[in-house]
């Protein structure tokens, strides 16, 4: 059942041009993602950038005092290290494997190069940033109004849109942690939706047992992310289809 | 054209880009409470304020939610189109009237394509705005209300270059995200340390140092993320 190992497992790696994925193929090197491993921390310097293909990893903000709230979750739909081709030599986020998986990673200067050619790949990661910022909003309105059993909905749904199965290893400290919130919280949230059969969770995974009703609990903040980020990438995913087929 | 580029995205660019994309900006004046797009609505024009204000604004089930940015003079209002998108995700609403130079979006996207000088300033810009947008989502999650004011007037004043400006309560609930008896509280709570002076719509500030210690560490960062930029 499980995929071979490609780089198009990850979606902006597929939506490239035959020309622009044959320049990078050579230099994508295959990396795990251990679950809590840090890919950058808060201010520090960029060596990489990552395309997951499979496993999440969670953009966090880092307050002065060390408290820390997740921003946005990027998993095979996205890449991690943006900031790196906005001409940040840091990265404002600190960014941590959330769910465990692989990555496709490349040297700072190489997608720095590739970027400045101003092609199919600059366009591509320029709307993908686009689809990062909606996120982001997004997750700053949803930490502002509602309340926490809809974001924790929320993140749930994300969260599984860039997993392979709908199943999730996760503990109610580090959901909590991603949220910003304390863990009494997630775990009264958590149970409610147990106890409606939308989900269950036990010893640390969480299955979703009834999507639908998920979707129907969640805020709008989850189709807004969701809707901009097919958006975003659906066009240029459509140039690329048409040489595949 | 003797004047000072007071945009300073404009003026960090080379001369050479800058007098090619002048013919294209067209001076206006913003009024106070303008809606440059609504939320979803394709974008007709960027905006470069020069001592004018715009927020941008979230929208939940239709009404004003949250600000998750504030462009002034540091910027330009119309991102998405610089990344490849032509429909605005936000309301941008003038919340500081003054004047703007405005282009039109064909004309922007040619010259875009035209100028690896603007490129890299407006990359630079969204790499800024991403910061103020992240830390706007940990700010409302762990500060309270007064020091997010306190910050708010504070990049308020960065942005238009003044201690004083309108504002009324309403739209400051909008803002932060709160209802309006909390922004009460803590407008007066400020008021009563002698930091600001607010009657009747008119915010002046009084102490600006006294602002900056009042208000959560998020001020600093952002700025220092805008400077670095």
């Amino acid at each position: 059942m499980r995929a071979r190992r490609t780089p198009q497992q990850n979606r902006l790696l597929a939506a490239l041009p035959a020309a622009e994925f044959a320049r990078l193929a050579p230099h994508l090197e295959h990396v795990p993602l251990p679950l809590g491993a840090a890919i950058y921390e808060s201010g520090g310097e960029q060596g990489h950038v990552y395309f997951p293909a499979s496993g999440i990893v969670s953009l966090l903000y880092v307050m002065n005092d060390g408290s820390a709230a997740e921003i946005a979750v990027v998993g095979n739909d996205g890449m991690v290290g943006i900031a790196l081709l906005m001409g940040g030599e840091t990265t404002p986020s600190r960014a941590v494997v959330q769910s465990a998986g692989s990555a496709w990673r490349l040297e700072a200067a190489r997608i720095k190069a590739e970027f400045a050619r101003g092609g199919p790949l600059q366009r591509l990661l320029l709307r993908y940033t686009q689809a990062l910022i909606t996120q982001m909003t997004q997750t700053a309105v949803c930490n502002r109004h509602h309340v926490l059993e809809q974001q924790l909905c929320r993140w749930l749904l994300l969260s599984l849109d860039r997993l392979p199965s709908n199943q999730l290893v996760m503990t109610q400290q580090l959901i909590a942690d991603m949220l910003g919130v304390r863990r009494e919280g997630v775990t009264e949230a958590a149970g409610r939706l147990q106890a409606e059969g939308l989900i269950d969770y036990r010893r640390g995974r969480i299955n979703v047992r009834d999507r639908a009703k998920l979707e129907k609990r969640v805020c709008e903040c989850y189709a807004v992310v969701r809707r901009e980020c097919d958006r975003l990438l659906a066009p240029e995913a459509a140039v690329t289809a048409v040489s595949a087929s | 054209m003797a004047a000072a580029i007071q945009n300073s995205l404009l003026a960090a660019l080379p001369r050479q880009s800058y007098l090619r994309l002048l013919p294209g900006l067209a001076p206006v004046e913003l009024v106070f409470g303008e809606v440059l797009y609504e939320a979803g609505d394709p974008i007709r024009d960027v905006y470069f304020p020069s001592q004018s204000l715009v927020s941008l604004l979230t929208l939940v089930e239709g009404h004003l939610a949250l600000e998750v940015g504030l462009v002034g003079r540091e910027g330009m209002v119309g991102i998405p189109l610089a990344l490849g998108v032509d429909v605005s995700p936000v309301r941008a609403l003038v919340q500081g009237a003054g004047p703007a130079l405005k282009m039109n979006a064909a004309r922007f996207r040619s010259e875009l394509n035209a100028s690896p000088p603007l490129q890299r300033e407006l990359h630079r810009y969204v790499h800024a705005m991403m910061a103020q947008i992240s830390q706007t989502a940990g700010c409302n999650r762990f500060h309270v209300v007064e020091a997010r004011l306190a910050r708010w007037l504070l990049m308020t004043r960065d942005r238009v270059g003044s201690g004083q400006f309108r504002m009324t309560h309403e739209f400051l609930s909008h803002m932060l995200g709160v209802r309006r008896v909390g922004v009460t509280e803590a407008a007066c709570a400020l008021q009563r340390q002698k930091l600001i002076a607010y009657s009747r719509g008119n915010i002046t500030i009084l102490d600006d140092h006294g602002l900056e210690a009042a208000c959560c560490s998020c001020y600093q960062v952002v700025k220092d993320m805008h400077e670095a930029a």
